[in-house]
């Protein structure tokens, strides 16, 4: 059967590739996305001391260090059964906020941006980074600038831009000093002038993507976040809630260990990323989404007054959930104005320049889970230690895994949309990758890339044989 | 007054790597007057920065060559076809410097060549349950220890920048 293979895919945080089946008429059979790498965090860590989790498992990733740094202490004040100060906190909200901001601008104006400044179909030559900073350097400039604003909040709350320290199990090492909040109070009008003209300008090329928006992971799912009793956006604090694709609660109040009764975790034979799903509904009925567009469809308010008016107009998208994959992008500039706003309320607040910000304690219990919305989607660490507060086992939840099944579904319907086996025209592949890059996975990049990643797209006919090619 | 930036990249974890980072904290103390930057990799965000000054160095740890031996390349703003997600070479930098902001400095680059790129020895080389504390990144005494060789290489290359940056614009 006549495959097309595309590997690696591109302008994602780690490696995978994607496969196409074709049958003998050029009409695409089935299409699957594997990730390529294993990383094995959960097995190297078993020995450890508890205390060590949050610094290691930091090294998950260079992207979202500090959304691991976070579920993990989170995970650790449960060992301890501390609750931390409440500056602490807020501090570590901040921290949360700021990494959803940097690695949402990552997404939206280093990695999807050229697809909707230079289009889908453009010449790959052009179709990157450079290109936008050719043809739209205001973009691009405020691309880099929001990123910018995001990491330096990161370095100054935790000492460096990428792996952190700071946040420990109790809380966060030292307090806030008045001199670095106002300098980061000082930054966020301008970036909050950049995410609304962002904003501004999506929402007028919507119009341009409508068979994209038709056809990227655009179908009925559950979506999985964290809720509260407020109904408010929450990406520290709360419970795990299911919802349906019409916005019923599934299930809900989903504390500790209570995950293990809800999500199932499965093991594929062509990739190492395991897939979850909702686990009263089995494998193949219990498909669920998580991330900014799960967040934003769980949420009755955002919280904060910019936010609000955007969720509002968000809203108006669909008559319930908001079910479109494309639409993760709008989700996700909406998460970044309610982000910088929301640090700006937690940084004028008195309280967080408060000294209390550590709690102490010995293991008081021999399990912990700890939960966050990380960027991409609910996180969870789960450790279990023995009397000397060593590492027993540790079981990790990471979101692109949750949302594994919601991408295979996206690359397969995009496919079938878009490639038309007997001719490969790079728009067709781009799609392909473009409904993964709209879920902006994670695949636990390590900091140190092996350096550049071409793609080739080979064409095979039943025997074998290369019938097409596309090299860049 | 040359406003002028000095840029170490390298993994700190990874043996010789580390050179780049070393000398540029290294060179704080030598060269006050300038703005020093360190990071693991090159990021597309430096070019902000890159666009406020007149000279930059970017000093890096190289693999191939003599161990020990400096090399010292002029750079000129350079267009890459990369999506600079992972990989942003000094001249890419350069160049985004001078497209996005229209500046770019005189720049070069000072590679010192390394001999081992070997990872580091375990953060936590032993483990006593009585003394334990709570730590969130690698303690001091695990800090890069760099080769003779790549030891050699940062005493030159702290000896030739503040060389290089007295002699502005003249070397340049």
């Amino acid at each position: 059967m006549p495959t097309i293979i595309i590997d690696p895919v591109t302008r994602i945080e780690g490696h995978s590739k994607i496969t196409i089946q074709l049958d003998d008429e050029g009409q695409v059979q089935d299409a699957r996305f594997h990730v390529t790498q294993v990383r094995g965090f959960e097995k190297l860590c078993e020995g450890r001391p508890f205390t060590e989790m949050p610094a290691l498992m930091a090294r998950i990733c260079g992207i979202c260090p500090t959304s691991h740094l976070l579920a993990s202490s989170k995970a650790c004040d449960d060992i301890m059964a501390v609750h931390i100060p409440e500056t602490a906190e807020k501090l570590r909200r901040i921290m949360n906020l700021a990494q959803i901001t940097q690695s949402h601008a990552l997404s939206f104006f280093y990695l999807s941006a050229p697809d909707f400044l230079l289009g889908m179909d453009a010449d790959p030559e052009e179709r990157n980074i450079m290109g936008v900073v050719r043809k739209y350097p205001q973009m691009a400039r405020d691309g880099i600038k929001l990123r910018q604003f995001g990491q330096r909040v990161l370095e100054t709350l935790g000492g460096k831009r990428v792996h952190p320290g700071w946040i420990v199990p109790g809380g966060v090492s030292h307090p806030l000093e008045a001199a670095q909040r106002d300098a980061i109070l000082a930054e966020i009008p301008e970036a909050l002038r950049i995410t609304r003209a962002a904003l501004q300008w999506f929402k007028g090329q919507i119009e341009k993507f409508r068979v994209e928006v038709r056809s990227f992971a655009n179908f009925p799912s559950m979506f999985l976040a964290m809720a509260n009793d407020t109904n408010e956006f929450s990406a520290y604090n709360g419970w795990l809630r299911f919802i349906d694709a019409n916005l019923n609660v599934v299930a809900d109040h989903i504390t500790g260990t209570d995950y293990l009764n809800y999500i199932g975790e499965s093991c594929n034979d062509d990739s190492y990323l395991k897939s979850t799903y909702f686990k009263p509904l089995g494998l193949k009925d219990g498909v669920y989404r998580v991330g900014p567009l799960a967040r934003l469809n769980m949420c009755q308010s955002a919280g904060t007054p910019q936010a609000d008016e955007e969720l509002a107009e968000f809203r108006e998208l669909e008559r319930h959930s908001v079910l479109s994959s494309f639409y993760y992008h709008y989700a996700r500039l909406i998460e970044i104005l309610f982000s910088v706003e929301r640090m700006q309320t937690l940084l004028h607040d008195p309280e967080i320049l408060g000294h209390n910000v550590r709690a102490h304690a010995a293991p008081n219990q021999y399990e912990g889970v700890g939960y966050l919305e990380a960027p991409r989607g609910t996180l969870i660490h789960h450790y279990k230690i023995d009397q000397n507060g060593l590492i027993e086992s540790a079981n990790m939840i990471i979101a692109t895994g949750h949302n594994n099944q919601a991408i295979n579904h996206g690359v397969l319907q995009v496919a079938r949309q878009f490639v038309k086996g007997n001719k490969l025209e790079q728009g067709m592949l781009n799609r392909v990758e473009a409904v993964v890059r709209a879920f902006d996975p994670c695949l636990s990049c390590s900091t140190h890339a092996a350096g550049m990643m071409p793609l080739d797209i080979q064409l095979l006919d039943a025997d074998g044989q290369m019938v097409d090619r596309l090299l860049r | 007054m040359t406003r002028a930036l000095i840029l170490g990249y390298g993994n700190p974890l990874r043996g010789d790597d580390a050179l780049g980072l070393l000398a540029a904290e290294r060179l704080r103390a030598l060269v006050p007057e300038a703005e020093i930057l360190t990071c693991h990799q090159l990021t597309p965000e430096l070019a902000a920065a890159l666009a406020e000054c007149d000279a930059a160095i970017f000093l890096d740890a190289a693999a191939m060559g003599t161990p020990g031996t400096v090399s010292v390349t002029r750079l000129t703003p350079q267009p890459s076809a990369a999506s600079l997600t992972h990989h942003v070479s000094p001249q890419a930098l350069l160049e985004l410097a001078q497209s996005l902001y229209g500046h770019s400095p005189r720049a070069y680059l000072i590679t010192g060549v390394g001999e081992s790129f070997a990872p580091q020895a375990p953060l936590i080389a032993s483990f006593e349950p009585e003394q334990l504390e709570i730590s969130t990144s690698p303690s001091e005494e695990f800090a890069a220890e760099l080769t003779p060789a790549a030891a050699a290489a940062l005493e030159k290359i702290c000896r030739l920048v503040p060389e290089l940056l007295a002699n502005f614009p003249a070397l340049w």
